[in-house]
C-alpha cells in the first residue's frame, strides 16, 4: 500500500512539474518578460529533468529497464536533443553554440544501415540529455554533440571547450545520478561503455557507446 | 536549394533533386487539429503548444466519444491523442477502432501522446500504428520539430495520399512510383513504399505488393510493418509455407507484435488448423487486448467447442467495450447462445433479458435475440415460450436484414424445436447468402447442426446452394459462347436467386451484358443491367481485377 501511494504520489508530482513547465514556457512567449521567468522555466525543466533521471534510475535498480527499440535516425535523434536542451546559456549568462558537429560523424564501411539504428529513443535520449546539461555547466563558449557508428556499436559523443577534467573547477562528476544513469541506459541497450575524459583538443569528451547491430 | 510555398505537389517542387525542404514553408496557420486528453490542463497546455507553433484552429475534447463526432464532422490535419484516455477505451482502441471503419483521411497525422511507462505497450501496435508518438512531457520545440517532420513527409506523399482518400488505388501506386523515382530520403522512400503496398494490398495485387515489400526490404530490412507486410504479402499470393517461416521469423526477433500472431492465425485457419488459429489470435489479444480480438478469440474457442473459454473472452469483450465507442450488442447475443450451449439457459435468458434490454428488439438483432432465447427457453423446459419466440424472431426477419449470422441462429432454434424443414431450409440460405464471410458462416452452421443431431445433413446444406449455383454458371458461359444470351440470362436469374450476391454468377452476369452489348448491337436495358452488376461487383468486391477489367472493357464499347 505504501509503494502504492508513494508512486502515486512521485507521478502527480511528476506531472505537476510538467504542467508547470508548460505554463512557464507559455509565460516566457509574452514580451518583456522579466530575466526571472526565463529562469524559472530553466529551473523547473532542469528539476523535472532530475526527477525523472532519479525515477529511470530507481526503476533499473527495482526491476530493469525494458528497451523499446525502434529504428532511429541518429541525426535528426541529435538534432532533436539539442531543441530540448535547457539551456542555451552558460553558467555566466553569455550565449553560446550548442550545435551536432557533422565533420565529426563517422560511420564505419561495415555499417549496414548507416545512420539509423535500433535504440530505445526515450532512455538514450535521457542519458544525452544529462550528458549536455553536465557539458553546459562547464562550457566556456560552445557544446559539440555527433555519433560515431559501428557495426555493432553506436557510440555518442559530447565535448565542451571547459577546463577539463584536471582542472579544479572542472567537470567532475556532482550527484553521480548522471553516470549512473548513463550506465543503466547501456545496460538496458544490453551493454556498452560511459566515460568522461579531457578531449585531445581541450575540454572535456563524454562518450556513451551503445551495443547494438546497426 | 530553397523551395517556393503553394507550388503544387512536393513531388514536381523537387523536380528530381534531394529534396530540401525548409521547415518555414509549412504553413502551420492552415491546419486543423484534434486534442484528445482527458485532464484538462493537458488539453490546455496542448492548445498552447500547437497555438505556439501557429496552429489557430485546434480543437479539444476529453474523450473518444466527442472525438469521433468531430471526427465524422470534419476533417483533421493532426489528431493528438493521449494514450490513456479514461474509461474503456485506450487512445490504441480509438485508433484502431478510426482505421477499422476506415474513418480516417489518409491525409490526417494521428500522433499517439504516452507517457513513458505506457510506451512499451502502444509501441507493440505494429499494425495499427500511429503516424509518430509522443513521449508527453514533451517541450514545444521538440512538439514543433516532430511536427515538423510530420508535415513534411505528408507534402512529399500528397499526391498518393490524395488519390488514397479518393480510393483510386490504380492512382495512388502510379503516384508513388512517381515519388520513387525521385532522389530523396531513405525514410521519406520507406514512406511511399507503404503507401504504395496499402494500395497494392486493397486492389488484391499480391504480386506486386510482393515486389514492393522486397524494395521496402532492400532499403531497411529492420522494420517491423515491412516484414509483416512481406509476410502478408506472401500469404496473399497463397505461399501459405512461405508466409508462416516469415511469420515465424519475426515472432522471433519481436515477440509483442500483435500483427504478426494475427497473421498467422489467419495462416493456420487456411491450412484447417482451426486449433493452431486459436492459439494465435488468443496470444494476439493478451498481448493487446481490445474487444474486437476477444471476439474474434471468443468466435474462435466457440467454434472449436471451447465454451468456458468463449464465454470468458466475449465476456472480457463486453468489459472492455461497455460504454465505449466499440461497444456491440451482438456480443450479448454470442455469450447468451454460449449460456445456452453450456447448458445454462437461465443465464442466457438473463443475458439477453436484462444485461441487453437496452437495445431496441429490431433487424437483426431482434431476429437473433428471440432466436437464442427460443433455445433457452426449450432448454429450461417452456416449449410454448420457445415456440412463441421462434415464430416472433421469424416475423421480424426480412429480405433487408436476413443476414447469415441471423438466419443460421434462427435455423438452430427451429432444429432445436423440431421444425427440421424450416431449420435445413434456413441454415442453406445462411450459407448461399454468406458471400465473402462463407467459411466462416460454414463453421458456424456446421457447429450448430452438430449440436441439434443434423450432423449427416451438413455436406449437404453446405453444398446445396454453391453447387447449383456452379452448375448454373457453368452452363451460362457454354450459352454465352454460342451467343444464345436470352437464354443465358435466364439460367443467371436462376443462379441469383438463390444468392443475389453470389461472385461467380455476378462476374457472369456482368460478363454477359457485355458480350451482349459489344456483339448483339446497342440497348438501353441490357447497357443499364450491364452496369447494375458492374456496381454491385464493384460494391462487393472493391478494385478486383477481373471487374476493372470489365470496366475498361464497357468504357471501350460504350465510346466513354
Amino acid at each position: 500500500m505504501q509503494q502504492a501511494l508513494s508512486t502515486l504520489v512521485i507521478h502527480d508530482i511528476k506531472n505537476s512539474l510538467a504542467l508547470l513547465e508548460a505554463d512557464l514556457e507559455q509565460l516566457n512567449h509574452h514580451a518583456g518578460m522579466p530575466e526571472e521567468a526565463h529562469k524559472a522555466y530553466q529551473r523547473c525543466t532542469e528539476l523535472k529533468q532530475r526527477l525523472i533521471s532519479f525515477l529511470t534510475l530507481y526503476k533499473h535498480e527495482q526491476s530493469g529497464l525494458k528497451p523499446n527499440l525502434v529504428e532511429v535516425d541518429l541525426l535528426e535523434f541529435l538534432q532533436d536533443m539539442l531543441d530540448v536542451s535547457p539551456s542555451t546559456n552558460g553558467k555566466h549568462g553569455h550565449a553560446f553554440k550548442l550545435e551536432v558537429d557533422e565533420s565529426r560523424i563517422r560511420i564505419a564501411p561495415s555499417v549496414k544501415h548507416g545512420g539509423s539504428a535500433l535504440l530505445d529513443e526515450y532512455l538514450t535520449g535521457l542519458a544525452i540529455e544529462s550528458a549536455l546539461n553536465n557539458a553546459v555547466r562547464y562550457a566556456a563558449g560552445s557544446v559539440k554533440l555527433w555519433f560515431e557508428q559501428d557495426a555493432d556499436k553506436v557510440t555518442f559523443c559530447v565535448q565542451d571547450d571547459g577546463p577539463g577534467l584536471d582542472h579544479p573547477s572542472g567537470n567532475a562528476p556532482s550527484t553521480g545520478v548522471g553516470v549512473a544513469l548513463c550506465k543503466a541506459v547501456a545496460e538496458a541497450h544490453g551493454g556498452g561503455e560511459v566515460s568522461l575524459v579531457d578531449a585531445p583538443d581541450g575540454g572535456a569528451l563524454f562518450k556513451l557507446s551503445l551495443h547494438c547491430a546497426t | 536549394m530553397q523551395i517556393k510555398p503553394g507550388a503544387g505537389s512536393m513531388a514536381e517542387m523537387i523536380g528530381g533533386k534531394k529534396p530540401t525542404v525548409e521547415n518555414e514553408f509549412i504553413q502551420f496557420n492552415k491546419f486543423a487539429a484534434l486534442v484528445i486528453d482527458d485532464i484538462g490542463a493537458m488539453r490546455h497546455a496542448m492548445r498552447s503548444q500547437l497555438e505556439w507553433i501557429g496552429i489557430n484552429s485546434v480543437k479539444c475534447v476529453a474523450n473518444a466519444e466527442e472525438a469521433l463526432r468531430q471526427i465524422e464532422t470534419r476533417q483533421f490535419d493532426l489528431i493528438l491523442c493521449d494514450y490513456n484516455l479514461n474509461r474503456a477505451s485506450s487512445g490504441q482502441h480509438f485508433l484502431e477502432f478510426l482505421r477499422n471503419g476506415h474513418l480516417l483521411s489518409a491525409k490526417t497525422l494521428f500522433v499517439m501522446v504516452t507517457a513513458e511507462a505506457e510506451y512499451a505497450y502502444v509501441a507493440n501496435a505494429a499494425e495499427f500504428a500511429p503516424d509518430d508518438y509522443i513521449l508527453k512531457p514533451c517541450p514545444e520545440k521538440k512538439l514543433q520539430t516532430r511536427l515538423e517532420r510530420l508535415f513534411d513527409r505528408r507534402n512529399f506523399l500528397m499526391p498518393a495520399l490524395t488519390a488514397m482518400d479518393s480510393k483510386d488505388y490504380a492512382r495512388v501506386v502510379s503516384e508513388c512510383d512517381k515519388l520513387l523515382a525521385l532522389d530523396c530520403n531513405d525514410r521519406w522512400q520507406m514512406a511511399a513504399l507503404r503507401v504504395k503496398a496499402e494500395a497494392q494490398h486493397v486492389l488484391n495485387d499480391a504480386e506486386n505488393m510482393l515486389a514492393t515489400y522486397q524494395q521496402a526490404l532492400a532499403l531497411n530490412d529492420n522494420v517491423p510493418w515491412v516484414k509483416i507486410g512481406f509476410a502478408r504479402a506472401q500469404r496473399m499470393s497463397g505461399n501459405l509455407e512461405a508466409a508462416e517461416i516469415s511469420a515465424r521469423e519475426i515472432i522471433a526477433s519481436h515477440p509483442s507484435y500483435v500483427a504478426t500472431y494475427e497473421l498467422l492465425a489467419d495462416v493456420r485457419l487456411a491450412l484447417n488448423d482451426e486449433e493452431g488459429a486459436h492459439e494465435m489470435s488468443t496470444r494476439a489479444a493478451e498481448i493487446l487486448p481490445t474487444a474486437k480480438r476477444f471476439r474474434n478469440t471468443a468466435e474462435s474457442a466457440f467454434l472449436l467447442g471451447k465454451l468456458d473459454d468463449a464465454k470468458q473472452f466475449v465476456e472480457s469483450a463486453i468489459k472492455l467495450s461497455t460504454g465505449s465507442i466499440a461497444e456491440k450488442p451482438d456480443d450479448f447475443l454470442s455469450l447468451a447462445q454460449i449460456q445456452t450451449d453450456l447448458g445454462d439457459p437461465l443465464g442466457a435468458i438473463h443475458t439477453l433479458e436484462k444485461s441487453a434490454r437496452k437495445y431496441a428488439e429490431k433487424d437483426e438483432f431482434g431476429v437473433s435475440l428471440n432466436a437464442i432465447l427460443a433455445q433457452a427457453y426449450f432448454d429450461s423446459g417452456d416449449t410454448d415460450k420457445a415456440k412463441k419466440l421462434l415464430e416472433r424472431s421469424q416475423h421480424l426477419m426480412t429480405a433487408n436484414n436476413s443476414s447469415s449470422t441471423a438466419m443460421s441462429r434462427l435455423g438452430k432454434a427451429a432444429l432445436k424445436l423440431g421444425d427440421e424443414i424450416l431449420g435445413l431450409k434456413l441454415m442453406t440460405r445462411a450459407v448461399q447468402a454468406s458471400g465473402k464471410e462463407r467459411h466462416r458462416i460454414e463453421r458456424h452452421v456446421s457447429k450448430s447442426m452438430k449440436d441439434t443431431g443434423q450432423q449427416d445433413k451438413v455436406g449437404d446444406v453446405i453444398d446445396a446452394g454453391q453447387r447449383r449455383i456452379l452448375v448454373l454458371v457453368d452452363e451460362t458461359h457454354k450459352l454465352m459462347r454460342e451467343a444464345h444470351f436470352d437464354q443465358a440470362y435466364t439460367k443467371l436469374q436462376e443462379a441469383l436467386a438463390i444468392h443475389n450476391e453470389n461472385i461467380e454468377a455476378l462476374l457472369a452476369a456482368a460478363q454477359l451484358h457485355l458480350l451482349w452489348l459489344k456483339q448483339g448491337g446497342w440497348n438501353e436495358e441490357i447497357d443499364s443491367r450491364a452496369k447494375h452488376y458492374l456496381a454491385t461487383l464493384d460494391k462487393l468486391v472493391p478494385q478486383n481485377e477481373k471487374v476493372m477489367a470489365f470496366y475498361r472493357f464497357y468504357n471501350q464499347i460504350s465510346g466513354a
